[in-house]
């Protein structure tokens, strides 16, 4: 059927779809545009190094759809519908080509591309659309129906998948009509067509060539709306999640952004919506809804008001309210500045109720199928507070206070420091610097009465296993991991040089740290500061110490024993094996893993400065943690981290449980297995 | 409303306080300074007025040049300009001694309120402030916890903590109000405050800007002569008092009350 030279009310067919097509252009590309210029009212932010890396993530993203399927669980199977759709809708995508193509060029068919694939892409065809047409109703049916956590029971959503099977259902009937009216055209294989024109048979053949007219044009004016709808919506991910997922951070996933010239700067952090990134605002109209940073957030999971998934869609609709003022006033130039009087974005759009809850664990960001990067932008609301206007939770400011004067968020007397260490024979720095590693022990390590004990464990090891070490005793300051989280970027960096001063006049190549914050700081934050150390968390150093034969794992412990991931070793460092294949050594031991574990592991609530916080909304994360814990049914509960043992051991106090379930850092195993 | 408040610079709290062997003095090579936690409260009441009555705040202090820190954190949370009293002669100076330099050093500028802390944390003489109103001829009042300067600027009412109890005074303008805890909640600088202090003015004088002689302040012009410094004695180790039940270890405890203690 010759659909180029047909003609509706006299007027020829390619000229109706030559406006049709522009029609669509216009909104599509009109909205593009004001997305685009919109974006471009962000900051400066350089994601354009290392093009092949950022190149290879898309495609091992995308194509392979690693975005959704990499957390497809016996629970969640939703990823496997996701690819399918995207799979089906790239066959289709291809034969839209086609579809267009036709209504310009007579005769154009899928044998331009020879015999085979005229024979068999319609029978390819008609099984993706099958797929995506149940994938569609087992979307709609786990959404409605089902309601699974994650997602939201909105409209847009219906009218998206109600499309797509609108779309595929059209391409059947088009494909039926054209069996009928052009039977040479179409071959036998198309069976989802030959149903349909078998439906069709006993219908005139010249109803059926107007049928098949329109059809064709419903198909295409469904694809035209598809087009034009995807920007307006959360579909706008289709289009944009590949950006995004380009522009995606290459820096250490645990290294947040600095602020450079502090000097000169007169502003600090963002309460303007314009003071973010492009890439910033580029993921908050990437979101596609999908509500995986969400089940995962510890802040979201114990009610607190935060929600990351309502973060950034709330940023979004407040971008997109701002950005014609942002506009004009930027092309306004001379004039002077207006205020805006829309809502502001601290406050108004974003409690700092919500600013506060972040624990800052990574999930969100994990989680996300986009790629995401919601931290950063609570983080540098988070700055502005706290360097703009010292607004933070009342009991912070003590702790600010203790890190300046003495170095530790305790506040105890610096000087003694190391009074730990006294009658351990532990070389300090400032006598001894002769050392092949230093062990950097942290505030909790060296000032909690709980975790001293550790420190003293893993002293004891490092003496068994011959480790030639020395520690920097009173010199030796707050990393400021947690004065960095809560925003106080100034203190953090007087924390950072001053230590990396001192780090390198003793000439330090290689450090070893207990506490995982520390651990990330030194790491990944400190090279920022021009720090470059070899650092390595204990975890891995005793492994290695396994693995050499220096230590040996012979002393039995019999006990069941759940492995607790701390965010900061584990998503934001990627060391999961490492203290699994430890406690694997230690004969006796039986491991059990929590429902929630490895890059989906839960924090214990203390990240991101929330340690120094009250918790005065919803429930509290520590003993969410522990029911985790309890579930598996353990007796142990092995932790790597100084801020999770206090998070545990705070939580079996306070639900009573210490007869069946122990707190222990992984240090402290250790050392007894080896005794 | 202008306001001077008297800052003191004092090891922190949680020094580890080591007295010289000849008991002279205390070492001070490891010590941390901060601002007295007490003038803080003076900093923080002394820029609420100013907020709400307008006028200037004008840090006081003196000591060696280390107290230039303390100086500064008091301009980052948000004062206009400080004093800097820096002469070896000051050094060592009694309540008496620092009174008087504080009251030459107010001479010649404009103020209708001086605030200072009610102790410092460091001897915890509790006298400067008394002892410098009484030199400048201006009402007094310790200990407040509540300060409400009336409209017209002339006069204040103040709550002050007294034994058992709140006494409520009116006191006329100028005075001289040493401040307590529970008056306020002193800020945390932002960083902006923090960067400006760098730049705001900090007028040093000496002993001949003062026009005082050596031998009225100081170590020589003081009432009160440090003759000899001793750490307290080390705590003993508390007593647990074994028995079965309170039938047997009450009457030990009454037993040692009575006679070890000797507070029953
Ligand atoms: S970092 Fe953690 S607590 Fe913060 S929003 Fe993301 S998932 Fe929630
Ligand atoms: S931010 Fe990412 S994970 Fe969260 S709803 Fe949006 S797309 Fe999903």
């Amino acid at each position: 059927m010759n659909i180029a030279s047909y003609t509706i009310l006299g007027i020829p067919n390619f000229v109706l779809l030559t406006i049709a097509i522009i029609a669509a252009l216009v909104f599509f590309v009109n909205r593009v545009r004001h997305l685009y210029i919109v974006l471009r009212i962000g900051k400066e932010d350089d994601r354009f190094k290392e093009p092949g890396e950022r190149i290879k993530a898309v495609l091992k993203r995308i194509l392979l759809q690693i975005c959704v399927l990499k957390d497809v669980t016996r629970n969640d199977l939703a990823g496997i519908g996701h690819a399918t759709i995207f799979y089906g809708f790239l066959c289709f995508a291809f034969s839209y080509i086609f579809m267009f193509a036709r209504g310009f060029i007579p005769g154009l068919s899928f044998h331009l591309l020879g015999g085979a694939f005229a024979h068999y892409f319609p029978l390819i065809l008609d099984i993706a659309g099958l797929l995506v047409m149940t994938a569609v109703i087992w979307g709609l049916t786990r959404r409605y129906i089902v309601k699974p956590p994650r997602l939201e029971l909105s409209l847009e959503a219906v009218l998206i998948l109600g499309w797509i099977f609108s779309l595929m259902l059209f391409h059947f009937i088009m494909e039926g009509f054209e069996i009928n009216t052009d039977p040479h055209e179409m071959p036998t294989l198309a069976f989802m067509g030959a149903a349909f024109a078998g439906f069709f048979a006993n219908i005139e053949t010249t109803t059926q060539e107007a049928l098949f007219v329109a059809s064709w044009w419903i198909h295409v004016l469904l694809v035209l709306g598809f087009m034009v709808l995807i920007p307006y919506s959360k579909h706008l991910h289709l289009l944009l999640a590949p950006f995004n997922i380009y522009f995606k951070s290459r820096e250490p996933k645990g290294a947040l952004v600095p602020i450079l010239d502090m000097e000169e700067a007169e502003t600090f952090g963002v309460c303007n919506i314009e003071e973010y990134t492009w890439k910033q605002l580029l993921d908050l109209y990437c979101c596609a809804h999908c509500g995986r940073c969400d089940i995962n957030c510890p802040a979201y999971l114990s009610e607190k008001p935060l929600s990351p998934k309502d973060l950034l869609n709330d940023l979004k609709v407040h971008l997109l309210e701002k950005a014609s003022f942002l506009l004009e006033n930027k092309n306004g130039g001379d004039e002077e500045t207006k205020e805006y009087e829309g809502p502001s974005l601290i406050g108004d759009v974003i409690s700092e109720d919500k600013i506060w809850a972040c624990v800052t664990c990574g999930s969100c960001i994990e989680q996300c199928p986009v790629c995401n990067e919601h931290v950063q932008k609570i983080i540098d609301m988070r700055r502005y507070l706290v360097l703009m206007e010292s607004k933070f939770p009342s009991e912070v400011q003590v702790v600010f206070k203790n890190m300046e004067n003495n170095s530790n968020p305790w506040g105890i007397g610096w000087a003694t420091r190391a009074d730990w260490a006294k009658d351990l024979g532990v070389k300090i720095m400032s006598d001894d610097s002769d050392v092949d590693i230093l062990y950097w022990v942290g505030c909790a390590g060296s000032f909690d009465e709980r975790n001293k004990k550790i420190s003293t464990s893993l002293v004891n090891i490092f003496n068994k296993a011959g480790v030639n070490f020395g520690i920097l005793g009173a010199e030796e300051k707050c990393c400021g991991d947690s004065a960095r989280r809560i925003g106080n970027e100034y203190l953090f960096q007087m924390l950072a040089m001053e230590t990396i001063e001192i780090l390198k006049n003793y000439n330090v190549k290689k450090i070893v740290t207990q506490c995982p914050h520390c651990f990330n700081t030194l790491k990944n934050e400190y090279p920022q500061f021009g720090g470059d150390f070899e650092v390595v968390h204990t975890t891995e150093f005793i492994m290695d110490l396994i693995e050499k034969g220096k230590l040996k794992l012979t002393k039995p412990i019999d006990k069941t024993v759940a492995y607790h991931d701390s965010c900061y070793l584990g998503r934001y460092n990627a060391i999961y094996d490492a203290p699994r294949k430890i406690l694997e050594g230690i004969p006796g031991i039986n491991i059990v893993e929590m429902d929630r574990n490895r890059n989906k592991s839960m924090c214990c609530g203390a990240g991101g400065g929330r340690m120094w916080m009250e918790e005065h909304l919803g429930k509290r994360i520590n003993e969410m943690r522990l029911q985790d814990a309890l579930d598996a049914n353990p007796n142990m509960v092995c932790t790597a981290c100084p801020y999770c043992l206090t998070m545990f051991e705070d939580a079996i106090k306070e639900k009573g449980v210490e007869e069946s379930l122990a707190g222990k850092d992984i240090v402290e195993l250790v050392e007894e297995a080896t005794a | 409303m202008n306001v001077v408040v008297c800052v003191k610079q004092v090891p922190d709290t949680e020094s580890v306080i080591k007295v010289k062997p000849d008991g002279s003095d205390i070492i001070t090579d490891d010590l941390k300074y901060v601002m007295n936690p007490y003038d803080e409260y003076g900093v923080e009441e002394a820029l609420q007025i100013k907020e709400k009555f307008g006028g200037s705040v004008t840090i006081l202090c003196m000591g060696p040049s280390r107290v230039v820190e303390t100086i500064r954190t008091g301009l980052a949370m948000g004062a206009d300009k400080a004093i800097h009293l820096d002469d070896p002669a000051l050094e060592g100076g009694d309540a008496f001694a620092t009174a008087k330099a504080l009251a030459e050093a107010l001479k010649g500028i404009e103020y209708d309120l001086v605030l200072c802390g009610k102790q410092a944390v460091d001897d915890d003489l509790s006298q400067t402030g008394q002892t410098l109103a009484e030199l400048l001829g201006f009402p007094h009042a310790s200990l407040i916890q509540k300060l409400e300067i009336a409209d017209d600027n002339k006069s204040a009412t103040v709550h002050c903590q007294v034994e058992g109890g709140l006494a409520v005074l009116d006191v006329s303008l100028p005075a001289v109000l040493t401040t307590q805890k529970g008056l306020n909640e002193p800020r945390y600088a932002s960083l902006p405050g923090i960067m400006k202090a760098k730049k705001k003015p900090l007028d040093t004088k000496d002993l001949a800007a003062l026009g005082l002689s050596a031998d009225s302040v100081g170590c020589a012009g003081s009432k009160t002569i440090i003759t000899k410094m001793t750490p307290p004695p080390e705590r003993a180790a508390g007593k647990v008092i074994e028995g079965e039940g309170p039938q047997e270890t009450v009457p030990k405890l009454v037993q040692l009350l009575r006679e070890e203690a000797k507070v029953i």
